[in-house]
């Protein structure tokens, strides 16, 4: 699945912002990449600017269910940007 | 306001017997369980400030991080009650012993809980996928007032459906009708940017999405008797699949349990080889396509209820389905 990361309000762009993950891992692996990679405990994640998943959904579900133009838009700020 | 069966649904509950975990008891005699009544579709982290009362005087110093276990084994907290109990008893067990702690959370496996607001962000969030499975957006909610969604949410705490359906039916997620047709005006097709999965325009059907949360166990072969089934011990061996069924208009007033299952499972319920229903028990399929892996269901539990297969899948909808919209099916199969 290709998760395309984007980021929101104030939070900082990643370098490479595409990335391809296997449908079988959950959303917490995204969630625990992004925490990693700008070094931030809190983060809000959102997919398609809307909703945050459950960590425990399966990558392949959300993109089968809410996948855009064969990718899954996943949106990411430091704080809640859509209650 | 309501039909009865979900009137039914709303007043449902499981009886709990909560026990402290023995690590936690700083008393010399340790405190009896307390018994609570829980809804079916609220959630156990809500039950906290009724439970703390009866064991607070027990507790080691130190902050609260509840969690909830059933048999060594950890509970996730966003999954409904009832779902829980339904998944997790085989053979329903009244009440249902369930210990609780309030240290030493298990990070590992369960996402973190922060109480009343944790379980709230979950919901909307649910509410907000369901929305935009049936919608295709999330429109709906994001207007919703905040007043609104403060007031759902208070519904669906309080167990109030009163409360729930007006704010509900203003959200207009309801797609199946009274008699298990699609309401006109449901269809995806123009909701659906650029992805080019429904084909519905160019066939010229009518689709619709509804949103499930399967939750699949698989009992050994060697067991008849489901009050014979090991207790499951890890999240691993629950197959959780979160898929929307998807209706056509045509086939929607004819679409029966069964059929609705089989169409979401497809890998499992290969074509010609359906295991016997659990209504006719171990009848063999006559037929010579017969599989030997063939898949039986052993079991389908919808809101504690096990339905008939035959049951239009409309109506299962419209009546057993969690206040967040989601259709939560557990499935025991062989």
């Amino acid at each position: 699945v290709v998760v395309h990361l984007r980021a929101t309000g104030d939070a900082p762009i990643l370098k490479q912002t595409k990335f391809k993950i296997a449908g079988t891992e959950k959303f917490a692996k995204v969630i625990d990449f992004l925490r990693r990679q700008l070094h931030r405990e809190t983060l809000f994640v959102y997919v398609n600017s809307t909703f945050s998943p459950s960590p425990d959904e399966l990558v392949v579900d959300l993109y089968n269910n809410f996948g855009i133009d064969g990718k899954l838009l996943v949106n990411y700020a430091s704080s809640m940007a859509w209650g | 306001l309501g039909t009865e069966a979900q009137q039914f649904v709303w007043q449902g509950a499981i009886p709990l017997q909560i026990h402290l975990h023995e690590s936690e008891v700083t008393t010399l005699t340790p405190p009896p369980p307390a018994l609570i009544l829980a809804p079916r579709i609220g959630y156990l982290p809500l039950l906290v400030p009724q439970i703390k009362p009866y064991f607070s005087s027990s507790l080691p110093p130190g902050a609260d991080t509840v969690w909830f276990e059933y048999k060594g084994f950890p509970l996730k907290w966003y999954i409904p009650t009832g779902v829980l109990f339904d998944l997790l008893c085989a053979e329903p067990e009244r009440p249902w012993n369930l210990i609780i702690h309030f240290r030493g959370y298990p990070g590992n496996i369960l996402t973190s809980c922060e109480g009343e607001d944790s379980v709230k962000w979950s919901f909307i969030n649910a509410l907000k996928e369901a929305a935009y499975i049936i919608t295709g957006n999330c429109k709906n909610i994001m207007n919703m007032s905040q007043s609104d969604q403060a007031e759902l949410w208070r519904a669906v705490l309080n167990g109030q459906i009163d409360a729930y359906l007006p704010l509900s039916s203003k959200l207009k997620l309801e797609i199946i009708g009274d008699d298990s047709s699609l309401k006109s005006g449901s269809s995806i097709t123009k909701s659906r940017q650029g992805n080019g999965e429904i084909d519905s325009s160019a066939t010229g059907k009518t689709a619709c999405r509804i949103p499930v949360r399967l939750y699949i166990r698989t009992i050994d072969e060697g067991i008849e008797d489901l009050e014979d089934a090991p207790a499951v011990e890890s999240w691993d061996e629950i197959c959780y699949i979160n898929r929307p069924m998807e209706i056509y208009q045509e086939e929607g007033e004819r679409l029966t349990l069964l059929g609705a299952i089989k169409a979401l499972l497809p890998e499992t319920f290969a074509q010609g080889g359906s295991g016997s229903n659990e209504e006719s028990g171990d009848s063999p399929n006559a037929g010579a396509e017969l599989l030997p892996e063939a898949t039986e269901i052993k079991l389908i539990r919808i809101q504690g209820i096990e339905p008939l297969m035959e049951i239009p899948f409309g109506w299962v909808v419209n009546n057993l389905r969690n206040p967040e919209h989601y259709l939560h099916i557990c499935l025991y199969l062989k």
